[in-house]
């Protein structure tokens, strides 16, 4: 009993290792949203196999003593194959092509084919061995979790270790040692021979990996095939994998005056899993002035002199850089990524001029809200990151949660902020105006919430051909002031676009925007008629909220035939790819999971006409389980201040509590009237979390990171115990009603859980996380109805 | 018998080229003439460049369609009504220098050099610069001039130019191409994701005052008014 938890733990591990692995994998190769669109249809596997199973029960359930330890071999085998394969010429696919090119389409569902055979084999030998012990399920469901569980940490912890391309193998040899421990007398020798063999398939992976290859598309790519480009570093760590590139050709300076005259020097620049992340810059440069000083982002140095400066987000240093030549003297830099930070504490000190070292310069490896919600200093000056790229992203930020530019954030800055202090945040331009109308719209927010009446009066924003900076002063802006920064456009020839008593006439001069309608739209949203200004634009432009943190997702999907209508094709990047993506996840899971296990498993009514409610019952408890961990991990990423933390924790906590929990289960009997309570009490328990959680959060956010993880965790173990008992009870209450309702409900349950990644994150965007943890409350509310059915049934 | 193959190689040739001529002269009416180009030299030179000679033998089925296509390199041949449009916005006419920054397949220089004196053309990727000079040469575009260099310093030794056509655009506008604008003259930037541009900047230049002019290659409503 012990060697097969124990085998059964090892299995459930490689496989969510193998998930993360390919996740990353695909985040470098493509980006991250096609990895999820992958991944989700893969994990159809899971459904797939109880299908299987179903349908074949008794063949399977015959040989199950070979078919174990063999399924879980040849899911260590293929696991080790797939990516490699996958990144082959005639089977590797680029996204950018997709549109394009038509076979790429065959190229992405050979890709879905690859990845979908490890998962698949796995979860049958796991849904085998759950057939197998169901009298046990409790503590066979208990070892599947916590072996899910510690997948997730190995995964990271191998991540600093090796190399992602090295992982399969590692990860892959796991699932054959799992597929070992269970082997019997029966076939021993042939099984040892395809262990021995996969053993060796691992061993020729580990030491000739097969390399990733990024799109040419990608701006890693790009760069390299610039001029003497190098690669001077790269390392994989759980943040991502990071280059650091050098050429002659890579220079940094974004919407840069036209009035500059000298030479934009060189710079080394950072990537993170092949995407720009920052230019490595100086501070002691040559020149007096920072090329940034011939830019938008001067702006609030333009308006006075700024002693103590927060630049959030920093990336690689840019604006700390600024700060330090424009005589900050306390600059603090907030950057979550620390492999990038220790980057420029260690190998790149020398091309930063050791800018963290500097003594003005204090550092925080924080998530920048976390930050401000932890400290209550004041500032001079509050710099954001910039808004978009050049040339635009496709939407494929729209899905990212951007908790730094939320009403509530922008509040937590304005109460930062000195009597004079500023606020400042550049745009790229977009066509249509998107971005800087957001910033401006959260702006108003912000001085609404603040109860600054004459908002127009604190404001100034400025434009070149490429940015506009907006900076937003408490106090009002001064005549003194406003005359400084007009003397320093017509200098930069750039375009006041804000400024107290600012003419119309002088907005569009040495920048003409082809529609003048962006100058009615700025001020509309700073006069009386915001809300209308703002609901009647055909992209998202209101404020962001906590709530709802989708800054960068501008696509109302009522204005769809409207964007034809006025772009034809070329309305295809404001259709956003990454709501696109999603919503075609969401689509192709669906009709897969309905062709490959709902309607297979039609065919195998359950005895008792009891299939309805065993359907809702394991589909309620997917999602809603789902529900909850998604919601978590957003909220434990302001509270702990990394995503990586986050993710860390809420899926750790979840895991092992709801492993205790399933384990603790075998206890009870098996009643459906027992079920009903235990269903409803963590329908309950979700409505409390609802309501209280974010409280909570808010009341401990100051206390030192061991005690916030401590606490997280003991703020999800109740929930997470009592969610992980109703799928062991379920099976057990149904299982007595037919043998085939394990297989059933493992096929549901795990189709449900892949529904409910790319639906949870719909309803965020739409309605936000508070709704999705009500509908969370809600489906386990249903599960707890479905046994009432059952009741009635019998 | 040879005879006749013989004959029958040449007619099929002439066939083939009179097809693609017939595509680009839908491709003119249908995709630029129609969407508002109605500069004659420009519409002229669209006709005669054979564009499915610039693109990867993979893609010569697909080179008039309405839509860019991949070279390599993570680099992109425009689509045919863009690179009409940057042609028509920097008002090209005999007795002209153009500079272009980032020559790709060649396709926007052999179009600008159909109508200008000379073309000077720089591309930063070399293997992409050898091909396209090979390729310009094959076609006998004399008046172009094909140069493997970073395209920021410009190319001081030709300067002044009437106009620059930036297609490789960075996300600032180097000094050097504006010092080597002459008094007058334009320079244009697309700005876009590959496959994707969205819109394109025009810089004018007057004595030492540089504006630029935003402006959209596509049919545009202002979108203030909603539905």
């Amino acid at each position: 009993m012990t060697r097969m938890l124990v085998s059964l733990a090892l299995l459930s591990c490689a496989l969510v290792a193998f998930q993360l692995v390919l996740m990353q994998s695909l985040s470098i190769v493509q980006w991250y949203h096609f990895a999820y669109m992958v991944i989700s249809v893969a994990l159809l596997g899971f459904g797939a196999s109880g299908t299987l199973l179903s349908l074949a029960r008794e063949r399977f359930l015959k040989d199950a003593d070979v078919l174990v330890p063999l399924l879980m071999i040849a899911s260590g085998m293929t696991m080790m194959l797939s990516l490699p394969l996958s990144q082959y010429n005639f089977i590797r696919f680029d996204s950018y092509l997709l549109f394009v090119e038509g076979n790429q389409v065959l190229r992405l569902v050979l890709t879905y084919l690859l990845f979908f055979f490890p998962f698949v084999l796995g979860a049958l030998a796991i849904a085998l061995l759950f057939l197998q012990h169901t009298i046990v399920i409790g503590r066979v469901y208990a070892a599947n979790l916590v072996g899910s569980a510690a997948g997730g940490g190995v995964a990271l912890g191998l991540m600093w270790l090796v190399p992602v391309h090295h992982m399969p193998a590692v990860i892959g040899f796991m699932a054959i040692g799992a597929g070992v421990l269970l082997i019997t007398q029966t076939h021993r020798r042939s099984l040892l021979a395809v262990a021995a063999v996969g053993g060796l398939l691992a061993l020729v992976f580990v030491l000739l990996p097969s390399p990733l290859h990024p799109s040419e598309y990608k701006s890693l790519s790009r760069t390299l095939t610039l001029p003497e480009a190098r690669v001077k570093y790269a390392r994989s760590s759980p943040y991502g994998l990071v280059h650091v590139v050098s050429s002659p050709a890579l220079r940094y300076a974004p919407g840069l005056s036209l009035s500059f005259k000298g030479t934009v020097p060189s710079e080394k620049v950072v990537f993170n899993n092949g995407d720009w992340f920052g230019p490595i810059v100086g501070y002691r440069s040559d020149d007096s002035l920072h090329v940034a000083d011939y830019s938008t982002f001067a702006l609030p140095y333009v308006l006075d002199q700024r002693r103590r400066v927060l630049v959030l987000q920093a990336r690689t240093g840019l604006f700390a850089a600024q700060a330090l030549l424009r005589g900050a003297e306390h600059i603090t830099v907030v950057e979550p990524h620390r492999e990038v930070l220790e980057l420029l504490r260690h190998e790149f000190a020398q091309e930063s001029d050791s800018l963290l070292f500097h003594p003005a310069i204090n550092v925080h490896a924080l998530e920048p809200r976390s930050f401000l919600k932890a400290d209550t200093s004041r500032f001079d000056l509050i710099v954001l990151p910039t808004l978009d790229a050049f040339g635009g992203t496709s939407g494929v930020y729209a899905l990212q949660e951007q908790y730094l530019l939320t009403r509530e954030a922008f509040r937590e800055m304005w109460d930062r902020l000195t009597p004079n202090g500023v606020l400042t945040i550049t745009s790229w331009m977009d066509q249509p105006a998107r971005n800087p109308l957001r910033a401006l719209a959260t702006i108003a927010d912000m001085l609404a919430d603040a109860g600054v009446v004459s908002p127009k009066m604190h404001i100034a924003a400025i434009r070149s051909w490429g940015t506009v900076t907006f900076a937003v002063k408490r106090s009002p802006v001064t005549q003194e002031e406003s005359n400084r920064v007009l003397a320093f456009c017509r200098r930069m020839q750039f375009d006041p676009l804000l400024l107290p008593d600012l003419k119309n006439d002088d907005r569009n001069k040495h920048n003409v925007l082809y529609d003048p309608s962006f100058f009615t739209l700025v001020d509309g949203i700073l006069g009386p008629h915001r809300e209308s200004v703002i609901t009647t634009y055909p992209f998202r432009i209101n404020a962001p909220t906590d709530n709802r943190p989708y800054f960068s997702q501008f696509l109302r999907w009522s204005s769809i035939p409207q964007l034809y209508d006025s772009f034809g094709q070329h309305a295809l990047p404001f259709v956003e790819l990454g709501s696109f993506l999603i919503a075609l996840t969401l689509v192709q899971i669906l009709v897969l999971a309905i062709v490959l296990i709902l309607l297979p498993l039609a065919k195998k009514k359950i005895a008792g006409d009891g299939s309805a409610s065993l359907l809702l019952y394991f589909a309620a408890l997917g999602l809603g389980y789902m529900f909850v961990e998604m919601v978590l991990i957003q909220r434990f990423v302001l509270y702990l201040g990394q995503p990586l933390y986050a993710a860390a924790a809420a899926i750790g906590a979840m895991l092992i509590f709801s492993g205790a929990g399933s384990a603790c289960s075998s206890r009870f009997t098996s009643q459906a009237s027992l079920v009903r309570r235990k269903a409803l009490v963590i329908g309950i328990l979700v409505l409390v979390y609802a309501a209280f959680l974010d409280s909570a959060i808010h009341h401990t956010i100051t206390l030192p990171l061991p005690w916030r993880f401590l606490l997280a965790g003991l703020m999800v173990a109740p929930l997470a115990f009592m969610m992980g008992m109703p799928f062991p009870l379920g099976v057990r209450v149904f299982g007595d009603i037919h043998p085939n309702a394990v297989a059933w409900a493992w096929g549901i349950n795990c189709c449900a859980s892949v529904i409910a990644a790319p639906l949870a994150t719909l309803v965020a965007i739409e309605a936000g996380f508070a709704s999705v943890l009500v509908i969370a409350a809600g489906l386990y509310l249903a599960a707890a109805l479905s046994t009432i059915l059952l009741a009635n049934r019998m | 018998m040879f005879r006749v193959f013989c004959l029958l190689v040449v007619a099929s040739s002439i066939l083939a080229a009179q097809s693609r001529e017939d595509e680009r002269e839908e491709m003119v009416q249908a995709q630029i003439a129609a969407r508002g180009i109605t500069d004659e030299a420009t519409l002229r030179a669209m006709r005669t460049v054979p564009r499915h000679l610039f693109v990867p033998p993979a893609w010569s089925d697909a080179a008039y369609a309405d839509r860019p296509l991949p070279i390599g390199y993570g680099q992109t041949i425009s689509q045919p009504y863009i690179v009409a449009y940057m042609t028509e916005l920097v008002k090209p006419r005999r007795g002209q220098r153009v500079l272009e920054i980032g020559t790709g397949s060649g396709y926007q220089a052999a179009v600008l050099a159909e109508i200008v004196d000379s073309v000077f053309t720089i591309e930063i990727i070399t293997d992409l610069a050898n091909e396209a000079a090979a390729r310009l040469k094959n076609l006998g575009c004399k008046n172009i001039l094909v140069r493997n260099a970073d395209g920021y310093y410009g190319w001081e030794e030709k300067a002044p130019f009437d106009a620059i056509v930036v297609t490789a655009a960075a996300e600032h506008i180097p000094p050097p191409l504006i010092r080597q604008l002459k008094d007058g003259g334009v320079m244009v930037i697309p700005v876009g994701t590959p496959f994707l541009v969205q819109m394109l900047t025009l810089v004018e230049k007057r004595g030492e005052s540089v504006s630029t002019r935003s402006l959209i290659p596509v049919r545009f409503v202002p979108l203030t008014r909603g539905k």
